[in-house]
């Protein structure tokens, strides 16, 4: 089984990213789960077409004891079986235990192993606020994560962030970094900020996606560009991403960025956005 | 071994005898503070528990404690209301305080933050102590009357100990106003009217509370072990209080006569001791009335491993604490005295046995014996 994770900020396009190549890779032949670990629960929709109800919804209602795994997994486009994770309301509890919460009821209720599926994705929210959505991380539910990442600041400073926690389990042999994925939708559109930033992390880019008109439009529809427009080129690119990184196997332990080191990227950031209002 | 905030907060609270004491807690941490509480009263249930499962960590377990509370209310004929919030709620962020101010309750309701993790078990008694003395009102002072202050219900021996601390301060012409935390909710709304704060151990915070609101003031005694310690205890507040006594007509060496050759015998006898600020009272017997020798003396705040170590590097054939020295008194195959918290597998139900005052010299020398002269014969 080949199961990996992708984080990255809030907004940078986590979903749009994981529910594209896990359709990719079901269209390739390969029986796909997709996990939401994200209290906003919307990872799935362009999946299934709708909002499905989440592990801690039926737990809240039903409790442990009688949840059943039919009411948490639900079929998608290509035949992707959907989970979202789900979690309490915004300022009450805890979203990070919802997260481990989450993936033990799907482990003891035999997601992993009745549906035996080939590969597992869990799309994570945009930073390791704490433990529990680190949970992805550890006890070798994956192999590798994915950082999703424009060339804004804060989304590689979220990057950087997040490699801060890969590292800490990645020392221990827990999960590597596989790499990062550019997404070009940002007022900087400079693939060599990422191309320097990877080099930095000792990872690479996995793959680009570009500002496509296509994606917005198929979002609006619920649908992943895989649905929306099978033959287009934003369809294949998605398609040899989700190629390359369930194939890859160059597996690293990141080096995160001192402060100063963040710092440099920033100027160069500023220096090609000067360039662009010139 | 220290039980952490929550255990201290919720031992406070339970001492007002007619309060209801609700723990918002998960299970594990209700069941602890109940199990040691109800081993030598068994009906005195006057506890509940919004028992937060994963459930309520995860979506918050302001709806268990709201529920519980209007349940709480409606089922107990009490008072007082405490509630005494633990680890779980202070890490997921309930928001207790709105919770309570959004119901109507019948019951003076007063709670308070007791993590475990935010402190030690002495702390969360004397924070809580001092919450509680927000319901406390400025009475007119009675004369040569004192509150006890460092007890709690589930200590060992303590209606025993109360009862004799008692007859002894009355036969001075003490009365005592109020024992904190073991007393009614009245008696506690009352404690203003008291001459004087006795603390015996811990407390400190409510008597200096007590000092800058009601002026109240106090004085920091031992805990009264032995004859001189007794002896010790009662002079320092007569004289305090400003009256003459005797404490020397109390003493009744008769007892003691009657084993003296035990008692010679077990003359230089190495011995080890932990426990709450109860241990170096008793060690202080131990090592000046009995004769004694203290190999090991360590506080129940300290590190735990290095005081097993340290009795097993001692010569240690007596060990004094609480029940869970046991299981090192069992692998040094000596006898165990309890006589702090907690103790859980010893009843103590007849009030007339106690550890402490002059009675209790005779009944903890007995004890002593006892252990040693029946220790390997089928204990």
């Amino acid at each position: 089984m080949r199961k990996f994770c992708v984080y990255g900020k809030g907004g940078i396009g986590k979903s749009t990213v994981v529910s594209n190549i896990a359709a990719a890779l079901a269209e390739d032949g390969k029986t796909v789960m997709v996990m939401g670990c994200d209290p906003k629960s919307d990872m799935t929709r362009n999946l299934v077409g709708k909002r499905i109800p989440t592990v801690l919804d039926v737990f809240r209602a039903k409790g442990p004891d009688e949840m059943k795994l039919e009411e948490i997994v639900f079929e998608g486009f290509n035949g992707v079986y959907c989970v979202e994770s789900g979690g309490p309301e915004p300022g009450v509890g805890c979203a990070g235990r919802g997260v481990i919460t989450a993936v033990d009821m799907l482990t003891r209720l035999g997601a992993f192993n009745d549906l035996a599926p080939d590969v597992v994705i869990y799309d994570v929210l945009g930073d390791v606020v704490c433990g529990g959505f680190a949970m992805p991380l550890r006890k070798g539910l994956a192999d590798d994560v994915y950082i999703v990442t424009t060339c804004d600041p804060m989304a590689i400073y979220a990057a950087n962030n997040i490699c801060k926690g890969i590292k800490r389990f990645a020392d221990r042999g827990e999960i590597f970094l596989g790499g990062l994925i550019y997404n070009g939708r940002s007022v900087v559109d400079e693939p060599s900020i990422i191309e320097s930033f990877a080099a930095r992390l000792g990872t690479r880019v996995m793959g680009r996606i570009p500002m496509s008109e296509l994606i917005s439009r198929a979002e609006i529809r619920h649908k992943t560009v895989l649905e929306y427009a099978p033959n287009s080129e934003i369809a294949d690119i998605f398609r040899v991403l989700a190629l390359a990184i369930f194939e890859n196997e160059d597996r690293k332990i990141p080096e995160p960025l001192s402060d100063d080191e963040f710092d440099e990227i920033n100027d160069e950031i500023d220096v090609l956005l000067r360039g662009k209002r010139r | 071994m220290d039980g952490g905030k929550f255990f201290g907060a919720f031992r406070a609270c339970s001492g007002i005898r007619d309060a209801v004491v609700l723990t918002h807690v998960p299970v594990g941490c209700n069941w602890g503070a109940a199990m040691f509480k109800t081993t030598s009263n068994q009906s005195d249930i006057r506890h509940a528990c919004t028992v937060m499962h994963e459930r309520e960590i995860v979506f918050g377990g302001e709806e268990a404690l709201r529920k519980a509370l209007i349940r709480a209310d409606k089922l107990y004929n009490t008072p007082l209301l405490a509630v005494v919030a633990g680890d779980a709620p202070a890490i997921i962020g309930d928001d207790i305080e709105a919770v309570i101010d959004s119901i109507a309750l019948k019951k003076e309701v007063v709670w308070m933050d007791a993590a475990g993790f935010k402190g030690t078990m002495r702390e969360g008694y004397e924070e809580a102590l001092v919450h509680l003395a927000q319901m406390m009102k400025e009475r007119n002072v009675i004369k040569k009357s004192v509150n006890l202050i460092g007890f709690c219900p589930d200590d060992f021996k303590v209606d025993a100990d109360i009862k004799e601390i008692k007859r002894l301060l009355n036969s001075a012409g003490i009365r005592v106003n109020c024992v904190i935390s073991n007393c009614s909710f009245d008696e506690f709304v009352n404690a203003p009217a008291a001459e004087l704060n006795v603390v015996m151990g811990q407390g400190t915070e409510l008597a200096e509370h007590m000092k800058k609101a009601f002026g109240v003031p106090y004085l920091e005694v031992d805990y009264p072990y032995g004859l001189e310690g007794t002896k010790e205890f009662t002079n320092t507040i007569c004289e305090h209080l400003g009256i003459g006594c005797d404490t020397e007509q109390e003493f009744d060496l008769e007892p003691f006569k009657r084993i003296y050759l035990y008692l010679h015998e077990l003359y230089g006898t190495p011995v080890s001791v932990i426990g709450d600020f109860h241990a170096e009272p008793i060690a202080h017997f131990l090592d000046c009335e009995l004769g004694f020798d203290i190999e090991v003396l360590a506080s129940n705040e300290d590190d735990y491993f290095t005081f097993e170590q340290n009795v097993r590097n001692s010569n240690t054939t007596i060990l004094f604490g609480s029940s869970f020295e046991r299981n090192i008194a069992d692998e040094l195959r000596i006898p165990l005295i309890r006589f702090v918290y907690p103790v859980f597998d010893h009843v103590c139900v007849y009030e007339d046995a106690p550890y402490a005052g002059f009675r209790g010299a005779v009944c903890l020398t007995e004890a002593i014996l006892n252990a040693v002269m029946s220790f390997g014969k089928g204990r």
